[in-house]
């Protein structure tokens, strides 16, 4: 990084990025989510054109499933985050395995209206958890416990129960319960995944055994907005 | 490092590509950069350039490595560069087909399509297409739908040629896009409107009517794009072509107004199509010659050659059209676009009289070695066709060929090689008078000629014709520098074509016997092989001998002689191998051909793969009813024993067997609310053959073609009993079915179709086999069952259709070319020989006088007797 970015950087003019991996069954409403974060419009993908309208229209009842990935970014007051939205139908899950290695944190999204298919979420979760290039690393998890506007929807501590999540030890975790269509709960989440993610920067800053996360450029960001 | 490429960068300067050296493997390291956050555009865009570089430099690349560098690459969609993103298309759809799961960039791709930044629009539908699958393609059809109709023409052209792409691998799918290609095709942009006519066309294609309906509307109503109206015309082409009607149809009208559009494109293509149109009359043809004939004085290079070139491909089909052009031409003949004046000299050689060759070879001498091979092979194929139409013109055409032989020794490549090579040998063929000086220029070739497959070309011509010269002595020295200086094949027919000459002239013999013993002693077993073979045949000096192993080679099936021996080698007997076992080859080996096929199809000899026959063979093996017939001996073409268009369409092969004959009844049922099954031809002969057995088909679907089969055998005590001919019936019984789902009904109904009559003739009793040197085999088989007799062919006007009816119903092959009959001359000799059933060669020599019809003298040699008066009594 430049000398001239270090600066920005310090004067808080231009925010420090994390890459974020939005995982979860499909149909739990990522998208959907991630839409909802954006700045500005509701359409899927990104700013419309004329000739699109109608179509946009019919879109918002009628998402498209996501088929490999989309990139969206969105910012919060201290980070701007790379969102890489993945499709969650079974036969991409093995996709997601190629972007664990560069993400710095990960918002895992479960439909909990959809009891039957709670531990397929939970074995996927699993595997994620256990994978090579997660394992070992402190990354911050967040749980959407999305639609809890449905009315066979269970509480966000039922899915963390089903979900076993009080197992995990090594990774910050945190679950809320969400309403993507509406954007309940959205905001409460983010706000928990900026401040673990500048609280894990300086946490490493001070172990002197943990590998650095983001270098100086985010110690710097830390110091400022404190 | 990549070799390959460094002699071409030392031509264009030294060290102009910045990415000569480059390495894959380096390039992939550095390629782990696209993980890094923030991303650099610009170091990220060098390297996909060096990715996109080493893919197109055939470089390979790994499934693992492709895949990881194209997931890499999968990330730097975070990036809003215009420039890398367009990058990262191009990357897309180089890699489609090489890494795993490019499925991943759909949603991605999805998003770009329809976003706001046109520039991404376009690009991203068509590497989506790329990656996309039928089943893929179900969940972005609603997108590329509506990006047909696009408002942005770049934006619509993508979808359209995308979507023409996809037509192949999702015809189903893409078909219900019909009606928003026809609204492109409306649109005022010329790209996007010759886009969605190509698309609407390939729609259609397969159907006739739809097409001529999409022709009628648009050239009813009109289009604006050139490049529409070109395709117009070439659609329209076709469809007249296929019709075979006359020319005073809508379309030709169609093709023929646009000689008068104002694009030169629209007029340059019209007068292509009607120049190419087979059976144009001179009247359709003038207005099409005359628009090319002023395009040859345009300023514009490109109009000008377009006219020379489609002028000089016509001149021999229309040449007086095309004479008609001569002035323009011949103004053409010092253009500077050397393209452009060798088109103009080869065409006015086509078209121009005699006197001119002389000028036009000349002219063409002066700059012949700074054309490009493919422009020398147009000089030679005109050449070529001078000699047949000027024969008297040889010594001219021969000394510029063999100059152009000699200057380009180390440069010109095979093709054009081998088409002066051909062009001599066919001028040899044409006119004995040339044959000497023929063959010691391409004699002089081979002395320094890489390329194996012309060196033993001639030297098999050099057998054939060398002893047959005043004074054959002078080709030895020729032949056996190959056996010295050669590779393996070239040696091997160098000893092949020494033993002609050891055969054909005694007082030669004792030197190549010496040369021979040479040869014996080479270090390649083929060559060794041959030569011992050659040497034992030699040394008995029998013309008997000489005549089957050394001038007239196996006519057996080679695929079939390996099967035979094989299965000999399976079962060890006391008996000699018997090679009248073996079947023959069906497809003699044609002389020398002297046509020119057109240059690009050609081929270097295959390896011989299983025949007609062969496959027949084996197809017949497979049933139990026909084991023990021996081998097969001769199937006949396919004969049809209905019209073309009736219920049910029956072709009978015929199969002929040493004793027996099978014949093949291929039928099809073209009722789709039926289903036949037990299906057989019934047949009633009209000499004594008897039917031993019917073979029915089980079934006989709609549409799927079957086959069932009798058994007959051939009349033992009267073995001239030849020809029969049989009345068939095909039997079968027929089940109502539901056209839609084919569900037939339970009870069905026996019923009866009568089908023509079937001839069997004497040709089904000969095989075709070509003795290259036929004098030698009529000594071989000698006079012992010799006969003779003299007919009047009184319907036959001409020789040529005399010699074309004998050739036919006998069903033997011609040799020493004699199936082609001299202008203006009164007489001929016809020689045809054959194997008849059971493996007796059989050899006729007809000597044919026209006057007031045609009279002709028959004489007939065989091994056997009987064979003699069957082909004289059939001729009777
Ligand atoms: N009632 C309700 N519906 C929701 C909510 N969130 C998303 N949905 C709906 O759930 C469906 C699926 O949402 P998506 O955002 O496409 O789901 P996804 O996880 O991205 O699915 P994939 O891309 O296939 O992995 C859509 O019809 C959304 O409208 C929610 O909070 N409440
Ligand atoms: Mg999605």
């Amino acid at each position: 990084m430049g000398l001239l970015d270090k600066l920005t950087v310090w004067l808080g003019l231009k925010k420090k990025e994390v890459n974020v991996l939005c995982l979860g069954l499909d149909n739990s409403g990522k998208t959907t989510i991630i839409n909802q974060l954006k700045p500005s419009n509701q359409s899927l993908f990104g700013p419309l054109s004329d000739d699109w309208k109608h179509i946009s229209q019919t879109q918002t009842q009628d998402i498209v499933p996501t088929i490999g990935f989309n990139i969206e970014k969105f910012k919060s007051s201290s980070l701007s985050f790379t969102v890489f939205d993945m499709s969650g139908q079974s036969r991409y899950r093995n996709l997601w395995e190629h972007y664990y290695k560069e993400s710095h944190a990960i918002i895992f999204v479960i439909d909990s209206g959809d009891k039957l298919r709670m531990v397929v979420a939970k074995e996927e979760l699993d595997t994620l958890l256990n994978h090579q290039d997660i394992r070992s690393r402190r990354m911050p998890v967040l749980f959407f416990a999305n639609k809890s506007d449905l009315r066979e929807s269970m509480s966000s501590v039922k899915v963390s129960q089903l979900l076993c999540l009080e197992n995990i030890k090594d990774k910050p975790w945190h679950i809320c319960s969400s309403d993507a269509v509406k954007g309940d709960g959205l905001q409460e989440g983010v706000d928990w995944l900026q401040g673990t993610i500048l609280c894990v920067c300086v946490c490493v800053r001070t172990s002197p055994q943990g590998h650095l996360i983001f270098g100086l450029a985010v110690k710097l960001t830390v110091e400022v907005s404190i | 490092m990549i070799k390959k490429f460094d002699k071409k960068d030392e031509e264009s300067g030294s060290g102009s590509n910045p990415f000569q050296h480059l390495e894959k493997s380096a390039v992939l390291q550095e390629a782990r950069i696209f993980n890094e956050t923030p991303i650099n555009p610009r170091r990220c865009l060098h390297i996909l350039t060096k990715i996109i570089y080493l893919l197109n430099q055939g470089e390979h690349f790994g499934t693992t490595e492709a895949t990881e560098a194209f997931f890499a690459m999968t990330r730097l969609f975070q990036s809003n560069d215009q420039t890398l993103r367009r990058m990262c298309y191009l990357t897309i759809k180089e890699m489609a087909n090489i890494s795993e799961d490019v499925i991943i960039v759909t949603s991605s791709l999805t998003k770009d399509m329809t976003g706001k930044e046109d520039v991404y629009r376009g690009p991203a539908i068509r590497a989506l297409c790329r990656i996309t699958d039928t089943t893929m393609l179900q969940a972005i059809e609603r997108y590329m739908k509506q990006a047909i109709v696009d408002k942005v023409p770049s934006v619509s052209s993508s979808a359209l040629v995308s979507s023409l792409h996809m037509v192949r691998m999702s015809y189903d799918v893409v078909k219900r896009w019909v009606n928003e290609a026809q609204e492109a095709a409306s649109s005022d942009n010329i790209m996007v409107q010759y886009h969605a006519l190509g698309l609407l066309y390939h729609l259609r294609k397969n159907d006739r009517l739809a097409v001529s309906k999409m022709l009628n509307k648009f050239t009813k109503s009109g289009l604006k794009s050139p490049f529409a109206y070109c395709m117009l015309i070439r659609i329209a082409s076709k469809l007249l072509e296929e019709t075979e009607g006359g020319h005073d149809s809508p379309l030709f009208d169609f093709i023929e107004s646009c000689l008068r559009n104002k694009h030169e494109m629209v007029v340059y293509e019209a007068a292509s199509a009607i120049v190419h149109m087979p059976n144009c009359t001179a009247r359709e043809l003038a207005p099409a010659v005359s628009v090319l004939q002023l395009f040859c004085s345009s300023p514009k290079a490109a109009l000008r050659y377009a006219a020379v070139r489609t002028l000089n491909k016509v001149a021999m089909k229309h040449p007086s059209a095309v004479t008609a052009c001569n002035l323009d031409l011949e103004n053409l003949i010092t253009d500077s676009n050397r393209s452009i004046a060798t088109l103009a000299i080869t065409t006015l050689l086509k078209t121009g009289s005699e006197s001119s060759v002389d000028r036009l070879m000349k002219q063409i001498s002066s700059f012949v070695s700074e054309i490009s091979d493919e422009f020398k092979v147009v000089v030679v194929q005109a050449i070529s066709a001078l000699c047949q139409k000027y024969p008297r013109k040889h010594s001219v055409m021969m000394n510029f060929l063999s100059n152009m032989l000699r200057d380009d020794v180390s440069c010109g490549g095979f093709e054009y090689k081998r088409a002066i090579v051909d062009c001599i040998i066919s001028i040899i063929e044409e006119n004995p008078d040339s044959k000497e000086t023929g063959l010691a220029h391409l004699c002089e070739f081979i002395e320094d000629c890489e390329h194996t497959v012309l060196a033993t070309k001639i030297l098999h011509l050099l057998g054939k014709e060398g002893p047959r010269t005043p004074s054959p002595s002078k080709y030895i020295r020729f032949i056996f520098n190959r056996v010295v200086l050669e590779s393996e094949a070239v040696r091997a027919a160098a000893v092949s074509a020494l033993a002609k000459f050891g055969a054909q002239n005694d007082d030669l013999l004792p030197s190549v016997l010496v040369l021979m013993q040479r040869c014996m002693m080479d270090s390649d077993d083929e060559v060794r092989d041959r030569a011992t073979f050659y040497m034992n045949v030699l040394q008995q000096k029998q013309k008997a001998l000489n005549a089957a192993y050394v001038f007239n080679g196996l006519s057996v099936s080679v695929p079939g002689l390996e099967k035979s021996l094989h299965q000999y080698t399976l079962e060890p007997t006391e008996k000699p191998f018997d090679m009248k076992s073996v079947p023959l080859a069906n497809t003699p080996i044609t002389e020398q051909k002297t046509e020119f096929a057109p240059v690009a199809t050609s081929k270097l000899p295959e390896k011989p793969g299983p025949t007609r026959q062969d496959i027949y063979q084996e197809q017949l093996a497979g049933i139990p009813e026909f084991q023990g017939l021996g081998p097969l001996f001769k199937s006949s073409e396919a004969v049809q024993l209905t019209e073309a268009e009736t219920e049910y369409v029956v072709r009978c092969v015929k199969h002929t067997f040493a004793r027996h004959m099978v014949f093949q009844f291929d039928c099809t049922n073209t009722l789709n609310d039926q289903l036949l099954q037990k299906v057989m031809v019934q047949m009633e002969p009209s000499e004594a053959y008897d039917v031993l057995h019917y073979v029915p088909a089980a079934n006989l679907p709609y549409s799927q073609p079957g086959s069932c089969y009798s058994l007959v055998s051939l009349p033992e005590d009267d073995p001239t009993a030849v020809s029969c001919t049989f009345s068939c019936t095909l039997k079968y019984l027929v089940k109502d079915c539901d056209p839609n789902t084919g569900e037939p009904d339970d009870d069905g109904y026996d019923d009866e179709y009568v089908l023509e009559d079937l001839e069997v003739t004497v040709a089904d009793h000969i095989q075709k086999v070509l003795k290259p040197n036929f004098a030698a085999a009529w000594d071989e088989v000698g006079d012992d069952f010799e006969k003779e007799e003299t007919f009047a062919l009184a319907s036959v006007r001409t020789l040529e259709e005399a010699v074309g009816n004998i050739i036919s119903f006998l069903g033997m092959q011609p040799c020493e070319r004699s199936d082609k009959v001299p202008e203006n001359k009164n007489s001929h000799i016809l020689f045809l020989a054959g194997v008849f059933r059971g493996g007796h060669d059989v050899l006729v020599r007809s000597r044919l006088a026209l006057a007031d019809g045609v009279t002709m003298q028959v004489t007939v040699r065989s091994s056997d007797k009987t064979v003699v008066d069957i082909i004289l009594a059939s001729v009777g």
